[in-house]
């Protein structure tokens, strides 16, 4: 469970996040989407204890946070990469650990290329699987896919459940794609500007996903739904 | 390495040395312009004095260079921690750089004495700025949101600078170590020119002067040549070690 509670930010005389309180059970995927600059990166840097802010987070020890563009040491291997997280928690059993990790993500064959070799698709899946091999309880994830095209994207979010499904780790993502908050949360929290301020929780009903939900009328409804809430401070 | 890739210096040099000769002979007066065939012939001939003088550089060049190295990357490292530290001692860096080192060089003699510790000093202060400069450039540019990753992870600083911002920082450190390689024998002739005194036996700045007051200018120009050559040997070896780090994962050596 994460709770944040009363947190607010100010960068000099700018309110950049008003209070905010949110809740997230254990094992729930929340998004967070809203207008650029509402604060959502700033929110999700608090709760990672990056950014400094009156009020109080609670986390389970055990966490990953998932960078936009992958983070990846451009002079380490595929294998090197994979193993940097360990190597800065302390982690045992290094290599076999990461070879299972890279298997998962369909890295296998690749342990000794260079990042710069590998696609954006490829790069979040090593970013993806380096986190995940930590086992976490919690993943921040800041606009991870932002950075691929649109196919490789939607594979990514079927990829980003599966891991989810299987691993059940607690995941906020912040993102300014409607339809990816929807197709991979359980509630998706909206965010107005200046200062930045939850207006609203919209809980996504949906039980299982595969790719076809996307098509379906009622998950076309809550992606209008939510991008109505968001157009009214254009 | 391809054929095609080599010929335009190769070229360049052909037509240099052309040229050169041409006017050589034309202008007809060997004692102030020797063809290149006339310095090579003195080259050979006095092989042996020009590689003891060629020892004799190397040795302080070599020698400046490596503190030069050490000092360069030690400061950058200390000034790359704090932002005070940067501000009270990047001011000086500088003026290490806008010293007219020429200058100084005589007051450096007079207080280490007529001995290679002097010309290494010298060949240490034109040598240390560009690594620093680098150096510092490189250490400061650490990826920001690298730097989040690792302190979302609690990464102790010392971990840090290891596993992140000195690797980070390499492309810089050798593009300093580049600029400063020829540097660092610039500084040694220089230094031997101010140590000079009549010994042919000396390093090749040393023998440069003394060729010059005995109007041998072939001579000249074969030590010119020699001390060329080896600011060219440092500038390569510093390229392959640059090349042997980066040109698995960085853009500059691909």
């Amino acid at each position: 469970m994460i709770e944040v509670s009363r947190v607010s930010k100010h960068f000099d005389e700018v309110q950049a996040l008003a209070e905010v309180n949110l809740g997230v059970a254990t094992g729930e995927f929340i998004s967070i989407v809203g207008p650029s600059g509402c604060g959502k990166s700033t929110l999700l840097r608090i709760i990672a204890d990056l950014v400094e802010s009156p009020g109080i987070v609670t986390k389970p020890n055990k966490g990953a946070f998932v960078f936009q563009d992958s983070a990846l040491l451009p002079w380490r291997t595929v294998q090197g990469n994979v193993e940097l997280l360990m190597e800065l928690e302390g982690v045992d059993n290094k290599k076999t650990k990461a070879n299972v990790a890279l298997r998962q993500v369909g890295l296998d064959g690749f342990e000794d290329s260079y990042p710069h070799q590998l696609s954006g698709g490829m790069k979040m899946r090593l970013s993806l699987a380096r986190s995940l091999v930590l086992e976490p309880e919690y993943i921040l994830l800041d606009e991870p896919l932002s950075a691929v095209d649109e196919l490789t994207r939607e594979v990514l979010q079927e990829e980003l459940y599966e891991m989810w499904t299987r691993d059940k780790f607690t995941a906020i993502l912040v993102t300014h794609n409607i339809a990816e908050a929807v197709y991979l949360s359980n509630r998706v929290v909206i965010m107005s500007p200046r200062p930045g301020k939850i207006t609203d929780i919209i809980d996504i009903p949906f039980k299982k996903r595969t790719p076809d939900l996307r098509t379906k009328p009622q998950f076309s409804k809550l992606v209008n739904e939510i991008a109505g809430k968001l157009r009214t401070w254009k | 390495m391809e054929v095609k890739k080599i010929i335009p210096p190769v070229l360049i040099l052909v037509l240099f040395l052309g040229s050169w000769h041409v006017g050589a002979v034309i202008y007809n007066m060997a004692f102030l312009l020797p063809t290149p065939y006339a310095v090579l012939q003195t080259f050979i001939q006095d092989f042996n004095i020009i590689m003891i003088g060629l020892a004799q550089t190397f040795q302080a060049a070599f020698t400046g260079y490596i503190i030069a190295i050490a000092i360069g990357i030690a400061v950058a490292t200390i000034m790359s921690l704090s932002k005070i530290l940067e501000r009270s001692l990047y001011p000086y860096a500088i003026l290490l750089q806008t010293v007219p080192v020429v200058a100084v060089a005589p007051l450096i003699v007079l207080w280490f004495g007529f001995e290679i510790k002097s010309i290494i000093i010298i060949s240490v202060i034109i040598a240390l700025f560009p690594i620093i400069n680098n150096t510092l450039l490189g250490l400061k540019s650490t990826s920001k949101t690298l730097v989040e990753l690792f302190d979302y992870h609690d990464t102790k600083k010392l971990t840090t600078f290891i596993k992140l911002r000195f690797p980070a920082a390499i492309p810089n450190i050798i593009a300093g170590l580049k600029i400063s390689a020829g540097l660092s024998v610039i500084g040694a002739i220089v230094g031997e020119f101010i140590i000079g005194s009549g010994s042919e036996q000396g390093g090749l700045g040393v023998q440069i002067i003394y060729a010059q007051a005995n109007l041998e200018t072939s001579l000249v120009m074969a030590l010119i040549l020699t001390a060329t050559m080896l600011g060219f040997a440092f500038f390569i070896t510093v390229s392959t070690l640059g090349w042997y780090l980066l040109h698995k994962w960085h853009e500059s050596e691909q």
